[in-house]
């Protein structure tokens, strides 16, 4: 890809205990979301603390905007860290104003970009309140706003969800999807696969620290092909047990209690596992032949056991002085 | 570097606005007032004589010869005032006992026909002979009324010694007056009008200052890196900015408020000093009795060089303290880890104690070249005599190596230490955070 705002290639990142992130390769082509998905402790914030330069990768190379990442280009990054903090004392239009100053701009400008982001977002009204007066949804909101105050070219936010009640998660995913729209670049993180199936245009699956998927999202589907099944059942779950073991008929099954999503066999046909059901006498209120999701083609492709974060040693970071 | 100053900018106002920095600021030049006018005020209160009653089972003139001395001792000489009222009861050597206890049960009766007793003085040959002579009292405590007592005392009984030998009182008096020590310091050629006592209270007046700030600042560094920790800020802070803009912008941050607070205070000092009598004459105080405080002149080069090696020492132990606060995850583990710089510290302070008998020496010397003791050691060395250029440079020399070598080091480990949460940072540990590239 010509065009990638970001490259990152063959990068290798290994801490005292463990290697967190091996060999890792994904380009980010210009314009719209592009997500970074992986279970826990899979590889994602360490990843995106050396897109940003907060630690240099021990192998492999990384450039941004066709240049070697550095932190000179940080005026260009907006970034949401998935720890969240602001400074609790600070006004809150004065933090907005400081963050924007160390990103480069010019205080006034800051000013005016703040008020705008603060009145889009509904929080004008609260300018001069100090931030720990402010709801934790509120709070996110600004320091939200603080990763797209210098109007960067690519965004990259880490988990940026998580932690947010609907409403706020809501706003805060309408704003992500509109700018996408608008042409932005953006990355996150996210362990919800769902949350990134609609959303982004493209995804990388990375789990212990290896990219297991890279692709659009249309792509990486048509790919695993239609033979998936979504369930639900109403009645006698426990019956469907056998049927679902029955490696003839199902490949694998991503189980989640009253609903579960399988994978057909190959050669399998999905009525010959209708019949299995109806005749073992599970209630089923859906039985469809779906398109895969991206969970069960995670799933299918890593086992269910690489939702599990390796253990870890010391693993503090060198911060790139 | 617009960087660092956004970060001291935001450092600055986040305390000079706090009511901590305000009142602190308020506060200091009140107890700094409070300092210089206490000993005049409390001069002032004591108008009471002292009531001793003395016990004399002496033979011949020698308790008689006690009473008239201490009758004559005068507080001060500006007021008249006596130092003591003095009672004499004769009473035979066997009868001291009994007297002095009946008079030590007076001692505790507030309104006792003869006003309440202060102590009791007995006063015997054997006493006279041996040179021990004993004082019963309230004010026991008191170092400066012993001292008084011992010296009219001592008096008394030489004179009375040599009377017996056959030396005339008169001449035995006048032969021993003592000898009143005026002092006055020469620097630079000059006569500056300052006394012994103005210099020891400057040097140690500065040493103080430097010791509150250095601690108190450095600990608001060291505080501030732990908030920015424990808040997590740090995550957005290190994306956009390196460990050393950080570490630069916020020790310049905290050390402009602390040069404001120290200017307001060393501004109010002056302001003191200045005006002290007119001052003194709003509480009443008597401008003869202010003069008589060893207030020191502060020359100007004597406040640029106070303030040059309160920066130098600020960079130094301020760096340092950055460096524990990256290594902590909270307040409570700061409490044990910052223990070794505070030590440096006080021992910097203390050890200016023990210069004040030799500033020139070489003891002294050497320690204005070690950056740990040099902020304290160098200014006081200048207060008592300026110091050869070279050697105050010198001492700069020393300062700033030792500064780039601290920043160096706290930089390194700061850049690990901002982004370690969870266990607790143990010495190996910070010692391969130096080290690794």
């Amino acid at each position: 890809m010509a065009d990638a705002i970001l490259r990152v290639e063959n990068v290798v990142k290994r801490f005292a205990g463990h290697t967190a992130v091996n060999n890792l390769s994904l380009d980010v082509p210009r314009g719209g979301l592009f997500g970074l998905l992986g279970p826990n402790g899979a590889g994602k914030t360490t990843t995106i603390r050396m897109i940003m330069s907060i630690i240099l990768p021990d192998e492999g190379r990384i450039t941004l905007f066709g240049e070697p990442a550095s932190r000179a280009l940080s005026s260009r990054l907006g970034f949401l860290p998935e720890e969240r903090g602001l400074y609790k004392k600070m006004e809150v239009l004065e933090h907005l104003i400081f963050l924007g100053e160390i990103k480069g701009l010019g205080r006034a400008d800051a000013r005016a970009r703040a008020r705008r982001w603060l009145d889009r977002l509904g929080l004008g009204a609260w300018t001069s309140h100090k931030v720990e007066d402010l709801s934790k949804g509120m709070q996110q909101k600004v320091q939200f706003i603080s990763t797209l105050l210098h109007d960067p070219e690519l965004v990259v936010l880490d988990e940026p969800f998580s932690g947010l009640d609907p409403v706020n998660a809501l706003d805060m995913k309408n704003i992500v999807i509109e700018m996408g729209r608008e042409g932005r670049t953006i990355l996150f993180s996210t362990h919800i696969m769902e949350q990134a199936e609609q959303m982004c245009d493209r995804v990388v699956i990375i789990a212990r620290g290896e990219k297991v998927l890279d692709g659009t999202v249309a792509a990486v589907k048509a790919e695993a092909g239609n033979r998936n099944v979504a369930l639900t059942f109403t009645r006698n779950r426990e019956r469907a047990r056998a049927v679902l073991a029955d490696r003839a008929l199902v490949a694998h099954v991503d189980d989640s209690g009253t609903m579960a999503e399988l994978e057909l066999a190959p050669g399998a046909e999905a009525e010959a596992l209708l019949t299995a059901l109806v005749g073992a006498g599970v209630g089923l209120s859906r039985f469809e032949v779906v398109e895969p999701s991206l969970q069960s083609i995670f799933i299918a492709r890593v086992g269910p056991g690489a939702a599990v974060a390796p253990a870890s040693g010391d693993d503090r970071e060198v911060i790139h002085a | 570097m617009h960087k660092v100053l956004a970060v001291l900018r935001r450092e600055f106002l986040s305390r000079v606005r706090t009511r901590a920095f305000v009142i602190g600021t308020v506060l200091g030049p009140l107890l700094m007032g409070f300092i210089v006018f206490l000993p005049v005020l409390l001069e002032r209160r004591q108008t009471d004589a002292r009531h001793v009653v003395i016990v004399d089972a002496a033979s011949g003139t020698f308790g008689g010869r006690v009473e008239q001395r201490l009758n004559g001792e005068l507080r001060d000489s500006a007021s008249g005032r006596h130092r003591y009222q003095v009672e004499r009861v004769v009473t035979s050597p066997d009868q001291i006992v009994a007297t002095r206890d009946s008079l030590v049960a007076m001692t505790g009766l507030r309104k006792a026909p003869a006003g309440s007793i202060s102590g009791i003085l007995i006063v015997t040959d054997t006493g006279l002979a041996a040179g021990r002579l004993s004082y019963l009292g309230t004010n026991v405590g008191s170092p400066s009324d012993m001292n008084a007592m011992e010296r009219s005392l001592t008096r008394v009984v030489q004179v009375e010694r040599l009377n017996r030998a056959g030396v005339d009182s008169a001449i035995a008096f006048s032969a021993l007056r003592p000898v009143d020590l005026s002092t006055l310091k020469v620097s630079e050629g000059k006569l500056t009008g300052e006394s012994g006592g103005a210099s020891f209270a400057l040097a140690y007046a500065m040493s103080f200052l430097l010791y509150i700030a250095l601690l108190l600042y450095g600990i608001q560094v060291m505080s501030s890196v732990v908030e920015e920790k424990s808040s997590r800020i740090m995550e957005v802070l290190v994306s956009s900015l390196s460990p050393f803009e950080m570490l630069l912008g916020k020790v310049m941050g905290v050390g402009s408020v602390a040069l404001l607070q120290l200017g307001i205070w060393a501004g109010t000092a002056m302001a003191l000093t200045t005006f002290r009598v007119q001052l003194a004459g709003l509480f009443g105080v008597p401008a003869a009795a202010v003069g008589s405080l060893p207030i020191p002149a502060v020359s100007p080069e004597m406040f640029g060089v106070f303030l040059l090696f309160f920066v130098l020492g600020f960079f130094f132990y301020s760096a340092m303290y950055a460096a524990v606060g990256s290594m902590c995850n909270s307040a409570q583990e700061t409490q044990q880890a910052q223990l070794p710089i505070t030590v440096f510290i006080m021992a910097g302070f203390f050890g200016m104690f023990a210069l004040l008998s030799e500033p020139a020496g070489s003891l002294a010397r050497i320690l204005s070249l070690v950056p740990f003791f040099a902020p304290f050691i160098t200014p006081v060395r200048y207060s008592f005599a300026p110091l050869p250029l070279i050697d105050l440079l010198l001492s700069v020399g020393a300062m700033v190596i030792g500064i780039l070598v601290v920043v160096w080091i706290a930089a390194r480990i700061y850049r690990v230490g901002i982004l370690s949460y969870g266990k607790k940072a143990t010495f190996a540990d910070v010692a391969r955070w130096v080290r690794q590239s």
